[in-house]
């Protein structure tokens, strides 16, 4: 990393007139609604509420068992996608790079389509995936391996499943691009090296592409968390809002959403606040990997 | 490596990729069928009418003349929201990017952690206080109050960030041997670095068109709406739409920000090769 320029000690102003507009609208569009929310979570539910209640809502949340059902879900299905995502993006980056070279740019689109729809329109598509009985994937994997058709959006067993399938499928072609640009910036002479010392292909995989691909493959790994943890598209287009089936696919954000849906604005907002040390957390890991790779 | 090893490859993988590309394009070649298609042929199992019995462009006439939603003046709204916010986000971020890499000054550190915190804590989860907020600017059920929130980024201020430290510093130098000043030289910059410039603004054009939490909350009146406000209303069952203009207001939707991708797609990945290893 190199240093910041010495002789701009000179003007202490300078770099804050290029920060200012960023600063102001961030103070304003997001440090006050996020410390609305913290207020908000400390006082009684209902429109235009201000009778403050203290903890009351974490306390009631600590006992909710949705509560705790909805983060088990959100645990286990950002770590799912997490596991199906990076390792077939890396994968499908690898057969990008052996295929024809005229095609890759083509290939690549294709693969990355989803990505630039909008979750609306995904809403559509992924309803005749899993619908029933003659959704796509119960006629053309499920049924052809000799298996029942699964009910994706109503069988708690599967639904999570169906959330998982539904991120991978939206998600996966978007981060093989990522991939497949840091795989193209890995200068070729690390290779070569490796090809000296007679190191296997999959050797080469592991010691020179994923350790020069840390930055992506962390960029990949935090954009899916916080997709999971709070972007409101995915569930929502599949369950409607609502939990599924016995609250298999509550997810906290659906939880928020739904809290809101009956003005619980303080319980919603608690919801919301105590998911902030789970992303601290993040954050501070985030920054210890990239001060290693620096 | 012999020719023949690598077309063998090439052949390979090919086919490897087949099955991933039919999951993918199927359903998109399914909506973009779908808009021909009568309700009846619409629900009839897939293997039995995946292609419509004739090309009845219809639904398409009827969608476009505003038949069921005033379809362009929408078209138009999410236009001119994801445009304003793609360019706000980009100058606001490449500003904040360029103080960020280029000065050394007190609280660089603690306000470099509050961008990445930005990406970590998104605004999803506020959205009701933001709501109230945004009201009580007086900007709601205006374009505007749902465009001025789009632009603050934690992603773009830490991609330009790194952008400017990979500009060679003699550049900079030079600029100030010619007596510019700051706002001169960051000017002067930019050029260098539009691919960058270009890519984010794709990105962030993308993420907009697709925003439906805020829009939802913020733009109430029917003529203020964006697509993906309107596309909900469209597959509302109670409007009893026909599902080919379902599908056809589905496909316009895709075909902007694909275009757009396809237009940028070969700039964008070269920044990003450039950007991510080094």
């Amino acid at each position: 990393m190199p240093a910041a320029d010495q002789r701009t000690q000179r003007v202490r102003w300078t770099p804050f007139l290029f920060l200012l507009p960023f600063l102001f609208l961030l103070l304003l569009f997001w440090l006050i609604p996020l410390v609305g929310g913290v207020k908000m979570s400390l006082q009684a539910n209902g429109l235009g509420q201000a009778e403050y209640v203290g903890l009351a809502h974490y306390k009631a949340l600590a006992s909710d068992e949705r509560f705790v059902t909805a983060l088990r879900n959100s645990f286990i299905y950002t770590l799912a996608s997490i596991v199906v995502i990076v390792p077939l993006a890396l994968w499908l980056a690898h057969l990008l790079r052996a295929t024809f070279r005229r095609l890759r740019p083509a290939l690549t689109f294709a693969l990355l389509l989803p990505a630039l729809t909008p979750p609306s329109v995904l809403a559509v598509l992924f309803l005749m995936v899993f619908h029933g009985r003659n959704g796509l994937l119960n006629q053309l994997f499920v049924m052809p391996l000799g298996l029942e058709p699964v009910d994706w959006l109503k069988d708690p067993d599967f639904i999570l499943t169906g959330l998982v399938l539904q991120t991978a499928w939206r998600w996966t072609g978007f981060m093989t691009f990522f991939i497949l640009a840091g795989m193209e910036g890995i200068p070729r002479v690390y290779y070569e090296a490796a090809r000296l010392a007679t190191a296997s292909r999959w050797r080469q995989f592991w010691h020179v592409t994923v350790p020069q691909l840390r930055p992506v493959l962390l960029f990949v790994a935090v954009y899916l968390v916080v997709d999971g943890f709070s972007l409101f598209s995915g569930a929502f287009v599949l369950l409607g809002g609502s939990g599924g089936t016995a609250d298999a696919g509550l997810l906290t954000i659906t939880y928020v959403f739904q809290k809101t849906r009956f003005f619980d604005y303080g319980t919603a907002s608690a919801i919301s606040v105590s998911l902030l040390p789970l992303m601290l957390l993040l954050l501070w890991g985030c920054l210890s990997l990239r001060r290693r790779t620096a | 490596m012999s020719d023949c090893v690598k077309n063998w490859r090439g052949v390979l993988s090919l086919l490897l990729l087949g099955p991933f590309l039919l999951a993918v394009l199927v359903p998109f070649l399914w909506m973009v069928l779908g808009m021909f298609k009568t309700n009846a042929e619409f629900f009839q199992p897939m293997a039995k009418a995946f292609f419509p019995a004739n090309y009845d462009w219809q639904n398409v006439v009827d969608l476009l003349g505003g038949e069921w939603v005033p379809f362009w003046a929408v078209f138009g709204n999410s236009l001119i929201v994801s445009l304003g916010q793609a360019l706000g986000a980009v100058a606001l971020s490449a500003m904040a990017g360029y103080a960020f890499a280029r000065f050394s000054f007190r609280g660089r550190r603690l306000l470099f952690v509050l961008a990445v915190a930005l990406i970590l804590v998104p605004r999803q989860l506020f959205a009701v206080p933001l709501f109230s907020w945004v009201n009580a600017l007086g900007l709601s059920d205006s374009l505007l109050g749902v465009m001025l929130p789009g632009v603050v980024t934690g992603l773009g201020v830490i991609y330009f960030t790194q952008v400017f430290r990979q500009v060679p510093g003699e550049y900079f130098q030079a600029a100030r041997i010619c007596g510019a000043s700051e706002p001169r030289v960051f000017l002067a910059v930019l050029p260098l670095i539009w691919p960058a410039l270009l890519s984010y603004g794709m990105i962030h054009f993308i993420l907009a068109w697709h925003e439906h939490l805020i829009p939802m909350l913020v733009l109430t009146s029917e003529s203020k709406q964006t697509l993906p406000l309107t596309l909900a209303k469209l597959y509302d069952v109670s409007q009893r739409t026909p599902q080919g203009v379902q599908m056809a207001a589905s496909t316009f939707a895709v075909i902007p920000t694909a275009v757009l991708f396809a237009l940028c797609h070969r700039k964008f990945k070269s920044s990003l090769s450039d950007l991510l290893v080094h």
